[in-house]
């Protein structure tokens, strides 16, 4: 047995109709039904699909009456005035009486003659007295009697219809076609002719057999109401289908914010690379945003111009000598579970090996760089240039290998507000205290941190940092943008820098700007973007950027 | 960063041969060199002293000699064009600033001459008298050093390099001159001995560079010469001003500001006297090392110069005797993770022109003496040495490995808490922002009614008065961000999450960071409950338990605002925002705000 049939009562309806009617034309269902064009149109389609109802479609002329025509009618067409006028004036006139008439009644004399001629009505006659304007024999029998003609009959009939199809209007009489298309098809004050392909429905004997047998009529509706779940109605209730391919409202989430979620990652990458986390307050001395990293009092990265001095606070101590505190405000700074980490013997000593190799080296083999150093300028209170002063800090409380500490957090430069340039921004730094830290695991720990922010291909360049030896730049390939770029700093920490704090081993570091990495992610030419509040731009990044 | 230009076939002249520009790039990049493009550079002649002048690239034209200072009202003429290389300079390797000094290591790399490049020198015979008066405080610039050299006839491209060369220097080494800058003059215009002093701003008036015929003092240099207005500052605070004068009594130059224009090259000079004077002894030393060692791989030869100072004895200037570190093959092993020999240690530094020798005859134990020249003056440690193994041995060569240790990842334990809150926000139909963390007093303080207090973590020298408070509070960022979308439908949330700072002196640096949490809804609806609302939330997922109490806070409207602790320990507050503050920012709808303190509670 064939499945059931389900249709909605609009559907049902358009079966019932071209059962009784077919075959009937698809315009002629939607005005008898009142179910609108493209219901009905659906409802054919699918019913033919499926082999119940069969659809030719013909090419019909179609006879569309002007919105003047019925006015025209009711005045007269110019060759009925005239037939009229003739008729009463006996037959004929000659032309200047008939041109005089024509004046008078404002009638076009042309038009007259044109239809009046096609009709069969009247004609021009050449006489010896002049040339006349005389009704033919069919006009005299038409007298004043002219609705009578057929496509004139044809025409008041359509007024009221305002469309027909000329084959209905004719049926088989070809000559009364012509007629039609010669009179009405070329006035276009009185109608147009126009073509058009027609769908005549009828049902299949599969589609007589269905609606008697296997069709079921059921309620459509645009939502499904809680009534109708607790009715059971729903059962009986079609929803209508809708058109999928259309786009619904723009809707967008609730988010992270696009650069947290950049931090976040690195954050990430850190952790499952076995690093712990430090922090180190971003309001520093310049001990250790500078000195301790074996930074010369005299360096230009010291200036006003570059580095933000606070006034309040303007002084802080330098670390102190006793265990106590030096130790315990360090060990603050490092990540929760260090609590057993060995006070470092040096360590107490630490401001005075910083000073000492700065001036000659102390005992790191180095040269140091010649000059007094001065505890003055160390203990200016600065907004820490970058996070390595984190890391140093972490350094200096963990001297012992192994070890691994990173830090993510706001650094700070004296600058202007550029496309380019913010006075505040992010870093992260990282560093490996080891005894394997070398230059070659330095690119092995590179490659896997790079690697897990999404850059598979890395190069090393050498490169010229101040605290580092030796240093690395870091190029990585961006695949959307089909090139390398400069992405990080990198290198093995100067002894200037690990011996006074205590570590005898190398030091593995590294540095990138969490910005710098957003804007290339994200397709940004202005660092000020990442800033910007807007909803609109912020519900503008994907999740998946 | 500067960039030089380095002519092309005159660097192929000096490694011999006609590299491919590919060849040269790599060889740069691998030593740390980054080279910019290859392009074709115009060239003008300055119509008043007759030497070139490079076009900056893209510039069509150019109307003033960097040489003579001569400006002009209509470009200079063309004078053809060169295919030069751009290069980033390397501040830490002047040696590498100039078409020689890259020769030189480029033969290296590229295996056409190793080891360390020897520079003879002879006693010239000239001498230096130096006055202490340069020591004094009010015209101090007490170092100098200097040297003459014997060149091939200066032509017009060297005179460009030597001029670049010298500039770079001072950008490099000598600090924009304050550190120290170089004099180069025709020795065949002097008449040795030499006097370096100090003169009076208004007497012995010479002429200056660029302008012939017009005899100039020192103050009237310093307000309306170019390069005296460009430096003035340099001399600001000198009574007397230092000045090279020969026996003659004829004023050479002003350092560091300008020379005379008598004394100044010209084609076909090949006698040159060269001085350095500054307030480092080490970026004096650096310069004039890194200079002339630069002249002799253009085909200069080098000869002395005694200083003479008055109670200090004498001094030779320049030595060029190589410098020595001491190395070892497993320290070399053990910084750089290289599977590093004998051989290849020796190669690698060979490579990068420097001389290696066993410090115990040929069986070594792997314990090495290295000489290197003194123009490698980045070099202040054994380390750095190593450094240029690596780079000898190439870092495309090196292949990268892990530690092997096991360290534990730990997080800080305010953020996985962060986290969570984040989490919460989120789920709640809150949008996190982010705001910088420099603010003013005004959004700090004034426009949320907060009095402002006597100190705050303030900066004491901002290039901009928009960025001058550390901020205390997040308030002041979300205010922001509502004004921001004030136009768009309402209700919005907002959220952020980030530290805060205030001033302690039990802190280590006077400050103490904490992690907050702020968060704003605005909306017809908004008010008390709806914060309230939040906080409950907020606190029920984390599973605290707050009390909460009535408080007087001006940001809020008196009555609907509160704080909420945890065991007395205050966590935040919460409340509906005062209208005042509101039109403070511009809102037209009702604002509900709470910031929580999450430092205080892990």
């Amino acid at each position: 047995m064939p499945d059931e049939i389900l249709l909605n009562e609009a559907a049902y309806t358009v079966w019932q109709t071209v059962k009784e009617r077919g075959p009937i034309e698809l315009g002629e269902v939607v005005r008898i039904t009142g179910i609108d064009q493209a219901q009905v149109s659906a409802t054919a389609i699918e019913a033919h699909e499926k082999g119940f109802f069969e659809i030719a479609e013909n090419e019909r002329e179609e006879l569309i009456v002007s919105d003047g025509a019925n006015d025209l009618l009711k005045e007269g067409l110019p060759e009925q005035l005239a037939n009229k006028a003739l008729t009463e004036a006996g037959g004929e006139m000659p032309m200047s009486e008939f041109v005089e008439w024509a004046k008078q009644k404002g009638v076009p004399v042309n038009e007259v003659l044109k239809w009046g001629t096609a009709r069969g009505w009247i004609e021009r006659v050449k006489t010896n007295s002049g040339v006349k304007v005389a009704l033919t024999e069919r006009g005299r029998e038409v007298g004043t009697d002219t609705n009578n003609d057929f496509d004139i009959f044809v025409l008041m009939v359509c007024v009221e219809k305002k469309a027909s199809f000329l084959d209905e209007l004719v049926k088989k009489d070809a000559a009364g076609l012509d007629r039609l298309r010669h009179l009405l098809g070329n006035r276009p004050e009185l109608a147009r002719i126009k073509k058009r392909i027609t769908r005549t429905l009828n049902l299949t004997g599969a589609g007589f057999d269905a609606l008697m047998k296997h069709v079921r009529v059921v309620k459509e509706r645009n939502t499904l109401t809680p009534e109708d779940l607790e009715s059971g109605a729903w059962r009986e209730i079609k929803l209508r289908p809708y058109d999928v391919t259309l786009v619904a409202k723009d809707v967008y989430p609730a988010k992270i914010h696009p650069l947290r979620k950049i931090i976040e990652q690195t954050r990430r990458a850190f952790l499952e690379m076995g690093f712990a986390e430090v922090v180190s307050p971003m309001i520093e001395s310049a001990f250790w945003n500078f000195d301790a990293l074996f930074q010369p009092q005299d360096h230009p990265a010291r200036d006003m111009q570059d580095t933000f001095y606070m006034r309040h606070p303007a002084e802080v101590p330098l670390p102190e000598k006793g265990p106590e505190k030096g130790v315990r405000n360090l060990l603050q700074q490092t990540s929760s579970g260090s609590t057993e980490q060995k006070v470092p013997d040096t360590f107490f000593d630490i401001v005075e090996q910083v000073r000492r190799t700065h001036e000659d080296g102390w005992e790191t083999g180095s040269e140091g760089w010649g000059y007094t150093w001065s505890p003055e300028r160390s203990k200016q209170v600065v907004l820490r240039t970058h996070t390595t002063a984190a890391t140093i800090r972490a350094l200096a409380a963990n001297p012992d290998p192994p070890g691994k500490f990173f830090c993510v957090g706001w650094t700070y430069r004296n600058e202007t507000i550029s496309f380019k340039h913010l006075p505040v921004f992010h870093q992260v730094d990282g560093i490996v205290i080891d005894e394997e830290a070398n230059l070659a695991s330095l690119m092995g720990t590179l490659q896997e941190f790079y690697s897990k922010m999404g850059f598979g291909r890395v190069k090393f360049k050498p490169a010229f940092y101040p605290y580092t030896e030796p240093s690395v730049d870091v190029v990585v390939y961006m695949e959307s943008r089909g090139k390398w770029l400069e992405m990080g700093g990198a290198g093995i920490f100067r002894p200037e820098v690990t011996l006074p704090l205590g570590c005898k081993y190398p030091v593995l570091a590294w540095g990138l700007g969490i910005e710098r990495l957003a804007m290339l992610r994200f397709g940004l030419s202005d660092i000020r973007e990442l800033y910007r509040p807007s909803l609109d731009a912020l519900e503008g990044v994907p999740l998946c950027r | 960063m500067p960039i030089v230009n380095i002519d092309l076939a005159w660097l192929n002249l000096l490694l011999g041969k006609e590299y491919p520009t590919e060849t040269l790039r790599e060889s740069l990049e691998q030593i740390g060199c980054d080279v910019e493009d290859v392009v074709e550079i115009e060239r003008s002649r300055c119509p008043q002293c007759g030497s070139l002048v490079e076009h900056p690239l893209g510039q069509e034209e150019v109307k003033s000699c960097g040489l003579c200072g001569y400006e002009s009202q209509t470009p200079f003429k063309p004078a053809g064009s060169q295919q030069v290389m751009r290069l980033d300079l390397l501040a830490d390797r002047p040696d590498l600033f100039d078409v020689g000094g890259l020769a030189r290591a480029l033969r290296g790399t590229l295996g056409i001459e190793l080891g360390l490049p020897k520079y003879e020198t002879k006693w010239s015979s000239v001498v230096v008298g130096v006055d202490p008066s340069v020591a004094r405080p009010e015209s101090y610039r007490p170092f100098i050093a200097c040297a003459v050299m014997t060149l091939p006839p200066v032509g017009e491209i060297s005179l460009i390099a030597i001029m670049n060369l010298q500039e770079n220097l001072h950008w490099g080494v000598g600090r924009d001159r304050k550190l120290a800058s170089i004099g180069v003059y025709d020795l065949d215009t002097i008449a040795p001995l030499i006097f370096y002093r100090t003169i009076d701003p208004d007497k012995e008036p010479f002429v200056p560079l660029g302008m012939p015929g017009k005899k100039m003092t020192g103050r009237r240099i310093l307000e309306s010469h170019p390069k005296g207005m460009a430096y003035a500052e340099l001399l600001a605070d000198h009574k007397r001003y230092p000045a090279l004068v020969d026996s003659n009594g004829q004023v050479l130059s002003m350092p560091p500001i300008i020379n005379s224009e008598e004394t100044k090259l010209k084609l076909g000079t090949t006698r040159v006297f060269i001085d350095v004077t500054g307030i480092s002894q080490a970026a004096v030393t650096k310069s004039l090392d890194t200079l002339v060692c630069s002249l002799c791989e253009i085909g200069g030869k080098v000869e002395t110069v005694e200083i003479a100072e008055r109670g200090a004895g004498k001094r030779i200037t320049p030595d060029l005797k190589p410098r020595n570190a001491e190395v070892e093959l497993a320290e070399a092993k053990r910084w750089l993770g290289l599977p590093l020999d004998d051989k290849s240690l020796i190669e690698s530094l060979r490579k990068m022109r420097f001389d290696v020798q066993s410090t115990n005859g040929p069986s070594s134990s792997g314990r090495y003496l290295v000489s290197y020249p003194r123009y490698r003056t980045d070099i202040r440690h054994p380390v750095d040495v190593l450094e240029d193994v690596a780079i000898g041995y190439g870092y495309a060569n090196i292949e990268p490995r892990l530690v092997k240790s096991m360290t534990v990842g730990r997080p800080r334990p305010e953020e996985p808490l962060s986290d969570r809150v984040r989490q919460i926000l989120i789920g709640l139909g809150y949008s996190e922002i982010m705001s910088l963390p420099l603010s003013t007093e005004e959004y700090q303080f004034e426009r949320l009614r907060l009095p402002t207090p006597e100190r705050y973590p303030e900066v004491a020298n901002p290039k901009l008065k928009t960025y001058n408070v550390v901020r205390t509070h997040l308030m002041g960022g979300l205010f922001e961000a509502l004004r921001e979308n004030r136009r768009r439908p309402m209700p919005q949330r907002l959220f952020e999450i980030d530290n805060v700072v205030e001033l302690d002196d039990a802190a280590e640096t006077g400050a103490a960071e904490q992690r907050r949490v702020a968060f704003v809804e605005t909306g017809r609806e908004s008010g008390y409950a709806t914060a309230r609302s939040v906080v409950d939330a907020l606190l029920r997922e984390l599973g605290w338990k707050a009390e909460y109490n009535a408080i007087d806070h001006p940001t809020f409207v008196p009555g609907r605002a509160a704080s909420f602790s945890i065991d007395g320990k205050p966590l935040g507050i919460l409340g509906e925002v005062h209208p005042e503050v509101l039109t403070n920012f511009g809102l037209t709808h009702p604002v509900a705000l709470a910031e929580i303190n999450l430092q205080r509670v892990f």
